[in-house]
């Protein structure tokens, strides 16, 4: 579009504006490691007054545990708890609210199940998403769905597409044309267990090197392939398993343009799961110990001790040595330091060019970019919003971005987050009141190489005693269908090693 | 003595370049491409003066008095050269005949200026004296109003009265010239005079330059703006240009009062008079409440529920007094509730239902809008219906937009709804399209209300009947994760309007 005179005018002055900041207000929010290292310092803590006889205990209320909770209460099975360490359920899917919109603090999607992938389905068709057949379209993430700032505009989409060559084309197409081949040999599913094949030699390289290997070197197209693996696995191309990477663009057969959002992302699947399962959930309830007794085990939390016949963990793996002496080894489970923020935008940006979409991504930013969580409202305006903005800290070492993560205080990180902003919208230090950040050490586990066919893993995946593994990094990859269908396969376990308990 | 000369020299040169200045800036404001604009203009100016330099030669007698009548000439035409092109732009045809007329007019006055005033001078210096200060003076004169013009003039006295501010210095010259000069001249009185006078013209034009310009960025908006107001959602503009009144959303034009009761009788009797009794209507968007108007002549009808975004747009028509005559007072009848809301969250919350449903959006220019034409929107409105309840949508124009328009149909039908498309000549718009949908089937009316201007029984089935140029084409429902709509819509209006 071509400015008229007049505005080209006024934007000028406007310009040359002394410009006055917005005071922000905001911090930290969620805070967990102070728990995490009482957990890994041991203690002290009180012990539990009372001691409960039950069958099974789930510990950890995220996705994986609210779905073995959730596929237990289907089976008609009833006498369990589901315990949690923090306040709110949900795990990375948790969320937030204020008068303005439902936010989500961390996963924030559903890709559109294929119809291939019946234990999603059954959820979503349990919240009333899926009808007869059919997405709800509420549910469906709205036009325009995804944009991409790239010299200096935005452009349709997160495929890089402006001032792309003729080569950067031909490496789209070719590399459209190996997922597909990947795709039809049926060994990159969802749940990834599924699959015919055991990840190979795929698992020995990383993704960076397959597409060196496969000589695809444009700079889009490594780019593109880099943002995905950071966005879904919260680590570079370089440090991903390539096996995952492939798995990323090869698993999905969508049926329906989407993905399915909600305000608050996945928070919306976690609240219903949450007041469904209610009568379950014991939230600030952190487990402490699990100790076998003779062939039962007890289950500490500073409230109540439980005896149980079975036990699923459904919190993540790495914990696991802290709370039992016998656990077995994890020392290759290795997971992202995360960081995401929640900005009330008091009035949107002025920006030219297309429309602010759901999802907008900066090109060669280090972050991940922000979802606007009023976009799936259905009124034609907002004035104020919520913008939820990602970032995986995946350059470096991990050990050393987990410090700096947990090491710096809010007011480094929000004047990062802005200057991130402004180089998009120059003037979102005019339109924000607040920022509250959420920081998250071990986020996400990191499908590293060699990880998906690693020993150590595999062991923990197939434990079938009286304590059942569960959490979604078991798959070496964080999303809501692994964490469902390992949270499932333990329920399923338990059950039949219950057998006439109930 | 000499200083005074030059000094003249310096401010004719001024003058001579300010002109030139004028010309090419207000070329490039109307007409654009301003690289185009400059290069011509200058390039005409410098060959014009060409003209005059070689046109000098022929003058021989009384060169004084002739400086002097072109100094008046060369203020007179130059000072009103501003205020001639901008009317003549707003009000004209052939603009650049005048524009180029106008540059060569003044080249050729201003290249008469320096030769005859050198050879005026010519026994006062030494030739090579001369010819060093006067172009001197000339270069100086030139620096001095390049600087001048964007700096100063442009900002602080428009363009309009910097050209009447150098008439009047070029009057001043001629003014002082008979003085300096007069024992050159036969009669300075009589010039004396018509300096004065044309001092007094340029001054008069000083004064009332700022009407010359309202009056005509009045006529390049077409007509008078008569109310302007910039609300939380939009700008609306109304303009009247005799006894018709427009309104603008967003420079959008929403309707032409001479015409607009095509389209509203289109849009409300061929659905509302096909459910007889129907008593509780629904109006969404039309915050003008002309459709309410038409709905009002239906006595059956109990309760106007008029849903509008934006209150300013039903304040004003609800009491403005150019306005209100055109909805004949519709929105303070006491069978109507104006609901100032957002439609599709209203709607969600809503549990009335209605016997008719009117559907008067603007455009889908954006995704924002395109909500309230998908799957979903029609769906939740449908449930709003009675049994037997219709709806009427307006669908932008299925002639310049055929397969937004087709989209729209196509959209109304995967929502589970029976449709019937029709469309209506309004000469505003041109060829326009609506869709009336319902979950019964559609029998026309069989009668329509008194009074009807546009509307007739016999005539009602040609508005269903789509001519070859505007019939179906396929295209794809418009639905909130895919919307498609706003897709269609930019395409083809685009390539109209471009």
């Amino acid at each position: 579009m071509k400015p008229d005179r007049r505005s080209f005018l006024g934007v000028a002055l406007v310009g040359l504006w002394p410009k006055t900041d917005r005071p922000i207000s905001g911090g930290f929010v969620n805070e967990s490691d102070r728990a995490g290292h009482r957990l890994r310092g041991r203690g002290p803590f009180a012990a539990p007054p009372q001691r409960v006889r039950i069958p099974l205990v789930v510990v950890g209320a995220g996705m994986a545990g609210m779905a073995a909770a959730w596929h237990l209460d289907k089976r008609g099975f009833r006498d369990f708890v589901l315990l949690e360490m923090e306040a709110q359920p949900g795990g990375v899917s948790r969320w937030g609210e204020n008068d303005i919109s439902a936010y989500p603090w961390g996963a924030h999607y559903v890709p559109v199940p294929g119809p291939k992938s019946l234990l999603i389905r059954e959820l979503l068709e349990d919240l009333g998403v899926l009808v007869n057949g059919k997405w709800d379209d509420r549910h469906l993430c709205f036009s325009p769905q995804e944009r991409l700032f790239l010299h200096g505009r935005w452009q349709d989409g997160i495929e890089p597409n402006l001032a792309a060559t003729a080569r950067d084309h031909e490496q789209y197409r070719r590399f459209e044309r190996r997922m597909q081949e990947f795709r039809a040999t049926g060994a990159f599913t969802i749940p990834m267990e599924r699959a015919e094949k055991e990840p190979g030699l795929l698992d020995r390289i990383s993704m960076a090197d397959w597409l060196r290997r496969e000589s695809f070197d444009s700079p889009y197209l490594a780019w593109y392939v880099n943002y995905a693996c950071r966005d879904d696995y919260g680590a570079a191309s370089s440090a991903t398993s390539a096996w995952a990477g492939v798995h990323y663009f090869a698993a999905r057969e969508p049926d329906e343009k989407g993905p399915l959002t909600w305000p608050e992302g996945n928070g919306w699947i976690a609240r219903r799961l949450a007041k469904r399962l209610g009568c379950y959930l014991r939230t600030a309830a952190m487990v402490y110990r699990i100790a076998p007794e003779g062939a039962r085990m007890r289950v500490a939390t500073e409230a109540v001790e439980y005896v149980a016949d079975c036990v699923i963990f459904a919190a993540p793996t790495f914990l696991a040595p802290y709370l039992m002496e016998s656990a077995p080894p994890v020392s290759h489970f290795e997971y992202s330091p995360w960081l995401t923020a929640n900005l009330v935008i008091e009035r949107p940006p002025r920006e030219s060019g297309i429309e602010q979409a759901w999802d907008n991504v900066t090109y060669e930013s280090p972050t991940l970019g922000y979802v606007v969580a009023t976009h799936q409202s259905l009124g034609t305006r907002q004035d104020r919003s919520v913008w939820t903005f990602y970032w995986a800290l995946t350059d470096g070492p991990a050990a050393r971005n987990r410090k700096l993560l947990l090491g710096t205080d809010w007011h480094y990180w929000k004047e990062a987050i802005l200057d991130d902003l402004a180089r998009v919208h120059p003037e979102i230090r005019q339109c924000v009141s607040r920022i509250d950040i959420m920081r998250m050490g071990h986020a996400m586990v990191r499908p590293t190489v060699g990880f998906l066919s690693s020993e150590e893993r595999l062991r923990v995946a197939r434990l079938n005693g009286p304590l059942l593994f569960a959490h979604s990094d078991l798959s070496g990859f964080s999303i809501i269908e692994e964490a469902q269908y390992r949270g499932v396969t333990a329920a399923d376990r338990a059950l039949k090693r219950l057998g006439g308990s109930r | 003595m000499s200083a005074v000369l030059f000094l003249s020299v310096f401010l004719i040169a001024a003058c001579g370049l300010i002109y030139e200045l004028i010309a090419g800036t207000l070329a490039s404001y109307l007409l654009g491409d301003s690289v185009l604009q400059f290069s011509t203009i200058i390039g005409s100016y410098l060959f014009a003066m060409g003209i005059g330099s070689w046109l000098s030669r022929f003058l021989n007698r009384g060169l004084v008095a002739r400086f002097v009548a072109i100094e008046l000439m060369v203020g007179m035409v130059g000072g009103f050269s501003s205020a001639l092109l901008f009317l003549g732009f707003a009000y004209g045809h052939g603009f650049r005949f005048e524009l180029y007329a106008l540059v060569i007019a003044i080249g050729i006055l201003v290249g008469l200026e320096i030769p005859l005033l050198m050879r005026i001078l010519k026994d006062r210096f030494q030739f090579r004296d001369l010819v060093a200060h006067v172009l001197t003076f000339d270069y100086l004169g030139a620096l001095g109003a390049s600087l001048l013009f964007p700096l100063i003039l442009v900002p602080k006295l428009g363009l309009v009265r910097s050209a009447m501010l150098f008439g009047i210095i070029n009057a001043v010259v001629a003014l002082w010239s008979t003085y300096l000069f007069a024992e050159q001249l036969a009669r300075p009185a009589t010039l004396r005079a018509a300096s004065i006078a044309v001092l007094a013209a340029l001054g008069c034009g000083m004064v009332f330059a700022n009407q010359i310009t309202v009056a005509a960025e009045n006529n390049i908006y077409a007509d008078e703006v008569i109310f302007a107001r910039d609300t939380h959602y939009q700008r609306i503009v109304l303009t009247k240009w005799k006894d018709d009144i427009r309104l603008f959303l967003s420079s959008h034009l929403q309707f032409s009062s001479r015409d607009e009761y095509r389209y509203h009788e289109a849009l409300v009797h061929p659905g509302l008079a096909a459910v007889p009794g129907a008593r509780r209507v629904l109006v969404l968007g039309g915050g003008d409440g002309l459709a309410v108007r038409e709905i009002l002549k239906y006595p059956s009808v109990q309760s106007v529920t008029l849903v509008d975004l934006d209150p300013e747009m039903t304040r004003l028509f609800s009491t403005h007094p150019l306005l209100t005559p055109l909805n004949g007072g519709s929105l303070k009848n006491p069978r109507v509730k104006i609901v100032n809301a957002d439609a599709f969250p209203w709607l969600e919350q809503e549990t009335g239902s209605y016997d008719f449903a009117v559907v008067d959006f603007p455009d889908p220019t954006n995704y924002s809008l395109g909500k309230l034409y998908t799957t979903t929107f029609y769906r939740l409105l449908a449930r709003h219906l009675t049994v037997r309840g219709l709806m009427a949508v307006q669908s932008t124009s299925p002639l310049f937009a055929r397969k937004t328009y087709w989209c729209i149909v196509e959209t109304l039908k995967q929502a589970g709804l029976e449709v019937h498309p029709y469309h209506a000549y309004v000469p505003a718009f041109g060829e326009w399209g609506f869709v009336m949908a319902g979950m019964a089937p559609y029998h026309p009316p069989a009668a329509l209300p008194q009074g009807l201007r546009f509307l007739t029984i016999r005539g009602l089935p040609e508005l269903f009947d789509f001519p070859g140029d505007m019939a179906p084409v396929t295209a794809e429902p418009n639905r909130l994760n895919d919307q498609v709509l706003v897709r269609y819509y930019d395409q083809e209006w685009s390539e109209i309007t471009h």
